[in-house]
């Protein structure tokens, strides 16, 4: 019998011996795995699952949310709309032939297009932009597979503008991330705007982009309604538009305003270019639409009496030594106040100021806004010009009778205007209504604000009477509205000259002009800057008023002022 | 053994914590797919929206009354405004 030495004894493998090693490989696979998985979804899970989910990120990495635009009645003017664009990263793309022909027919652009860029990119090229939701989800389901590589689809925002070009001078421009660049959208663009995301990104080695996220709990954006009204502004661009294709000016203003309450209803401005409204960065020098701030100065201030006459001097007054203003639409010795703003004469307007006198014409521009922003608060309001009386000499103070001197915007003027229409008082002109917050709140801009009482009531109505009589029976004739009063001003100015001097070409037309007389709804504004051809406020800006004041007369439901039509 | 049972079952624990981040990953998906898809339908919604606002437009209503239906805008002296008293 052999004695088992245990110390000589060969290494045995019991059952038990080896099922306890098989079972501690097991367990070390198993340990492995566990702890891989644990590793995976524990401290990797985030570049996991943002590779996995890296469409949805694409989404909303660098989300930038922004109101709207709105007229008075909610009438959509500006909105954004979130779609994508579509870039090609070159060395990540795995099979360049198939991918081209996949965006060409998805994208609908020629394959040759798509060629040319590569060829032209060394690295990094867009495909296509402002791609709509429908195509971004066929793009997006092929964004895992092998035909996607190297194709990156990027968050980006179409403003989209419902009316087209219509009131583009004044809402302006927002760009693809949001963020607003002229106008109105440049004004509100705190008010409008709220970062939701923020963008934080890495390449993979596949080349995939994979974006973290930090997402803001409440979405708070404001959307601006304006005081414009879409109805009215599109009739007020029409009949512009119409003026234009007519005299061919340099440029073109149109303006409706509420003279009780100093809303903007419209402004057009040709040509439109996104946020440069021309209703208030145009100055100009008024000419004989001033006439009617000058007598309504030389009333209120008691200077002269309604029913005075102005000699004429013979149609030849001499203001000073070299200097002598013509009147040569009219053969009259006398005329009284309202045939001066019947014939636009010039030597009566510049005897008025004279009579009025530097001090007190400067205090009554001043008053009526003149010289000063109007705080509409839109980017780029002029202040316009009217230099302080202590310079004027008398030739100066005679001419700013008749609008020569004097620089204004058509926003001052209208406004001016607004104050003969609602019994004199200058009301703050107001281009935003109100701001409405997704939150529910709401900030009211437009309330009716007072600035000061430029007129007595008396000279207010007075003028009012004067101005239906130019109408009625004067240059503004053509400004008629069958069975309601107009009351309202031409202007035919020259302008300045590059050589010095006035130029007798280049000149400014326009009408200024209220409707109903009798209790104004509208003031309306019409400006034609260097007409090619030769022009008068009274033949091509008074029929323009017409032109806009019908419509909107219909629109309000204005009932006629004259009983017998 | 005793030994081994804990590991056993650190292991079943780990499976289960493992498994159920996976689940809750699974759904996460499935909830961000369809926050895309619902983000790409309010977008498509968003341009029918905008679509019907132009087309309901004074610019698109009045050339449409004037060309196609031969309507001719009333002048204002035309309409009788009714006293509301």
């Amino acid at each position: 019998m052999f004695e088992r030495n245990s110390f000589l004894a060969p290494n045995v493998f019991t059952v038990k011996k080896r099922m306890r090693i098989v079972m501690y490989a097991m367990l070390a696979i198993a340990l492995c795995i566990t702890g891989r998985l644990f590793h995976l979804q524990l401290f990797r899970h985030e570049q996991y699952s943002s590779q996995a989910e890296r469409t949805i990120y694409n989404y909303l990495a660098e989300d930038r949310l922004r109101g709207g635009i709105f007229d008075v009645n909610g009438r959509s003017l500006a909105e954004s709309v979130r779609t994508h664009s579509c870039g090609i990263v070159k060395r990540y793309v795995k099979d360049k032939n198939a991918t081209i022909d996949f965006l060409a027919q998805t994208l609908g652009i020629s394959k040759n297009q798509i060629n040319e860029q590569w060829k032209k990119h060394k690295n990094f090229f867009f495909v296509a932009k402002k791609i709509k939701p429908d195509v971004y989800m066929e793009l997006a389901g092929v964004q895992r597979k092998a035909l996607g590589q190297g194709m990156e689809l990027t968050p980006e925002y179409e403003r989209i503008h419902p009316f087209g070009q219509s009131a583009i001078d004044i809402l302006g421009e927002a760009n693809s991330k949001n963020v607003g660049l002229s106008g109105i959208e440049q004004m509100y663009n705190e008010e409008m705007t709220q970062d939701i995301s923020k963008k934080r990104a890495k390449r993979s080695a596949r080349g995939d982009i994979i974006y973290d996220r930090h997402l803001k709990d409440k979405v708070n954006v404001g959307n601006v309604y304006l005081t414009i009204d879409q109805t009215a502004q599109f009739y007020t661009e029409r009949a512009l538009a119409k003026a234009v294709e007519l005299n061919h000016p340099q440029h073109a203003i149109a303006v409706v305003q509420d003279p009780h309450t100093g809303n903007i209803l419209a402004a057009a401005s040709y040509p439109a270019k996104d946020g440069q409204s021309l209703a208030f960065q145009f100055t100009y020098e008024p000419g004989s639409t001033f006439k009617g701030i000058v007598i309504a100065a030389a009333i209120d201030s008691g200077t002269v009496a309604p029913n005075a006459v102005v000699d004429m001097e013979h149609r030849n007054w001499e203001v000073a030594k070299g200097f002598v203003v013509r009147d040569k639409q009219h053969n009259k010795d006398y005329l009284s106040l309202a045939e001066i703003l019947q014939l636009s004469s010039n030597i009566g307007a510049g005897k008025i100021a004279l009579e009025i006198g530097g001090k007190t014409l400067f205090s009554y521009f001043k008053a009526f806004g003149f010289g000063s922003k109007t705080d509409i608060n839109f980017n780029g309001e002029s202040k316009g010009s009217v230099s302080p009386y202590s310079t004027w000499t008398k030739v100066d103070l005679a001419t700013k009778g008749y609008g020569y001197g004097v620089a204004v915007t058509p926003i001052q003027l209208i406004t001016a205007y607004s104050a003969i229409a609602n019994g004199g008082e200058l009301m703050q002109p107001h281009l935003v209504d109100r701001i409405e917050y997704t939150g529910g709140k709401v900030e009211k801009k437009a309330k009716p604000v007072k600035i000061r009482r430029v007129l007595s009531k008396e000279t207010a109505q007075t003028m009012r009477a004067l101005l239906q009589t130019v109408v009625e029976v004067g240059s503004g004739k053509r400004a008629q509205i069958k069975g309601y009063n107009v009351a309202g001003k031409t202007g035919t100015a020259e302008k300045l000259s590059k050589e010095g001097g006035y130029a007798k070409r280049n000149h400014v037309v326009s009408f200024c002009g209220m409707v109903p007389a009798t209790d104004p709804q509208f003031t309306i504004l019409i400006i034609l800057d260097n007409p090619e051809k030769y022009a008068f406020g009274s033949t091509a800006a008074a029929p323009v008023f017409k032109e806009i004041a019908e419509p909107l007369l219909v629109m309000k439901a204005v009932a006629p002022d004259q009983l017998d039509f | 053994m005793k030994q081994l049972i804990i590991l056993l079952i650190c292991c079943v624990i780990g499976f289960i914590v493992t498994f159920i981040h996976v689940g809750i990953s699974r759904t996460g998906r499935v909830v961000s797919k369809l926050q895309q898809e619902v983000a790409v339908k309010e977008a498509r919604n968003q341009y029918e929206q905008l679509e019907i606002a132009r087309l309901s437009g004074p610019q698109v209503i009045t050339s449409f009354a004037a060309q196609e239906l031969g309507l001719v805008q009333a002048k204002p002296h035309e309409i009788f405004v009714l006293d509301a008293k």
